[in-house]
């Protein structure tokens, strides 16, 4: 092990994985300062455990649309489906028993799949299509719910405690990033999805059926949207808001914009997401207890994103953009 | 012979025939439902409805014509508005001038963030919203707050030949825009631009100066619609315009301004206002609730951004 040859290697190892991820680093610096300046309510357990339940809820939301944003395009109809997915399995609940969960999935994927076909078949920007199809689906909540919250018991096996601190939801989340990384890191369809974020003229050219894969995104963005949403359900506590909160809306895009993907497509995907996440909720977390008063949180996370949008667009200088 | 010259007048105004058609019908239908729609105190409240919705429209319509597009719209409006009811009592009127320059400013930071470091529009405009919002947050700390001062309530609610005067700035914003639009040079850069920029670079415009000047523009035009809108409203809190991004954009759309750029423009967007804030009224009038409303216009939204879109000359869509 002293060997320093050998030492030297896995420093060099670690060097290329944070050239891969320059997050990882701000991550990293952010937990020491945050510790040194507040040892004794940063590092408690309770916090610690507080930033991976934060890291769930985030990652939850983020992973379809960080595979969508290779492609270029952009979905925010997480929100939506976590949301109307929720209401719809307690309309269901007293008909279906426990199989109403499944309902939300369903939602995730017939959404991913129509918003596909109208961004690909009609050209319609997908930010703007996808937040319309949220806002939509936010008002039937609210309509189908009867303007009370609801709540809906029996699924809270799904986040029963296995191991102290750490949330349960964190091991039901892991198979979900495993896919997501698999399918984009080890299969033709995530070489595609790079290929037609990059150059999508090109990737015609190149006998790529665009239409095909950029609606297969939306599809595989809405069903994991869906999938995640089930235990995003419990791990809030059983019951989905009846209003849409763009804050809601905008943390998991920050997260992907911390992992230093723009938006601009060919770049980033989910294992960059991750670190991103993590590195939010490390920020978020630190700020949050170090401050004094919490209305300007949200101004010094908005300041935040605008910088780290800046930084990460700076290698853009000879693109066109819209 | 005659059909088909018929038939191409109505390719190519699709979109406008479309919206003038749709406002037709749905204002007739509503005075059919409810007789006291178009009533003169009927009037009063379609034309509060519809001032300082229209006064931000004309500046997300100047964007979204150029092919861009600016979220933080909504934000800033909430901002301009926060600022005049809580400095109101110290530097009396001036409040107005800081106002807008705050949100001018904030739309000058919008159109550097896009056009100089080349953040994809709506991202810049989206992280500019948040900082808005945090802003308007710290400001106000969330409480609720009422102006007593007459003389800045008086530039919104003095009434004038039945009409109260917040729709008369609205609709000299929405004349002087038509005319900036198409009698400057800017505003017809913005057309160049929105229909190919590097072509319009080419031709020796300034994109990036008119890029930066157009997120201004829309930036003061949403200062001056929150200051009438608190001049209107006498009060509020951070609430202020919570589920209007998605009314007001739809309106823009539904004026026939495509999201493709290049196409629209201003005088179009009184129709797309009208459409939506007179439904907007028409289904309060009727005790439908805003949730119901948010279904509706999220489904005019999408409806319209496919039909205003020309497909045969958009290749790639992001």
């Amino acid at each position: 092990m002293n060997d320093p040859k050998k030492k030297h290697k896995s420093l060099l190892a670690g060097a290329k994985t944070i050239r891969a991820y320059p997050p990882l680093l701000i991550t990293i610096v952010l937990f020491i300062g945050f510790s040194i300046l507040f040892p004794d309510r940063f590092l408690t357990p309770m916090n610690l455990s507080s930033i991976l339940g934060q890291f769930v809820t985030i990652i939850l939301f983020a992973l379809g649309p960080s595979m969508v944003v290779t492609t270029g395009s952009l979905d925010l109809s997480y929100i939506g489906v976590w949301m109307l997915g929720g209401i719809l399995v307690w309309r269901f609940t007293p008909l279906l028993g426990m199989a109403a969960i499944l309902v939300i999935p369903l939602l995730g994927l017939v959404t991913g799949i129509l918003v596909g076909l109208i961004q690909v078949k009609a050209k319609v920007p997908s930010f703007i299509l996808t937040l319309s199809v949220s806002a939509g689906y936010a008002g039937l909540t609210s309509v189908l719910s009867e303007g009370y919250p609801r709540v809906v018991r029996g699924y809270e096996f799904l986040t029963a405690k296995l191991i102290p601190y750490v949330p349960t939801a964190l091991l039901w989340t892991m198979p979900l990033i495993i896919v997501a990384v698999f399918v984009m890191r080890s299969t033709k369809v995530g070489a595609y999805f790079y290929a037609i974020g990059s150059n999508e003229e090109g990737a015609r050219l190149a006998g790529i059926n665009i239409d095909r894969y950029k609606i297969l995104a939306f599809t595989m963005s809405g069903l994991l949207a869906g999938v995640g949403s089930i235990i995003q359900f419990q791990h809030l506590g059983g019951s989905v808001p009846l209003t849409l909160n763009m804050n809601t809306l905008i943390q998991p895009l920050t997260a992907i914009v911390f992992g230093g993907t723009l938006l601009t497509g060919g770049s980033g995907g989910p294992d960059r997401t991750i670190i991103g996440t993590l590195a939010f909720a490390v920020l978020y977390r630190g700020l949050y207890i170090s401050l004094i008063n919490p209305e300007i949180l949200q101004l010094l996370i908005g300041l935040v994103l605008v910088l780290s949008i800046v930084i990460a667009s700076r290698g853009l200088k000879g693109v066109t953009i819209t | 012979m005659a059909q088909s010259t018929i038939f191409r007048g109505f390719q190519e105004n699709r979109a406008t025939i479309i919206s003038v058609v749709t406002a037709i019908a749905i204002i007739s239908t509503f005075q059919i439902i409810n007789p006291s729609f178009l009533s003169p105190q009927g009037r009063i409240t379609l034309v509060y409805a519809m001032s300082y919705f229209l006064i931000a429209a004309c500046g997300l319509t100047m964007v979204i014509m150029m092919g861009s597009f600016d979220f933080s719209v909504v934000s800033l409006l909430k901002l301009a508005a926060l600022i005049c009811v809580l400095y109101i009592d110290d530097i009396g009127l001036l409040v107005i001038p800081l106002a807008l320059l705050v949100c001018t400013g904030f739309g000058f930071i919008n159109g550097l963030l896009f056009a100089r470091f080349k953040v994809p529009s709506f991202l810049a405009t989206l992280g500019m919203s948040l900082v808005a919002e945090g802003l308007a947050l710290y400001l106000s700390r969330g409480f609720l707050y009422m102006i007593t001062n007459r003389t800045f309530r008086a530039l919104s609610v003095t009434f004038i030949g039945g009409l109260p005067s917040i729709f008369y700035w609205a609709l000299g914003i929405w004349a002087v825009s038509i005319f900036v639009a198409f009698c400057t040079p800017f505003g017809r850069y913005l057309y160049a631009i929105g229909g190919n920029p590097i072509a319009a670079s080419l031709c020796g415009v300034n994109v990036v100066k008119a890029r930066i000047n157009a997120f201004m523009l829309s930036g003061f035009l949403s200062g001056l619609a929150g200051v009438l809108y608190m001049a209107q409203f006498g009060g509020g809190s951070i609430e202020i315009g919570a589920d209007m991004s998605i009314p007001l954009f739809a309106s823009v759309v539904a004026g026939g301004t495509s999201l493709a750029g290049g196409t629209g423009g201003p005088h179009r967007t009184l129709l797309g206002v009208i459409l939506i804030t007179w439904t907007q009224a028409g289904m309060s009038m009727l005790a439908m609730g805003n949730d119901i409303q948010l279904v509706i216009f999220a489904i005019i939204a999408i409806g319209m951004s496919i039909l205003t879109t020309n497909r045969k000359s958009v290749s790639v869509v992001k």
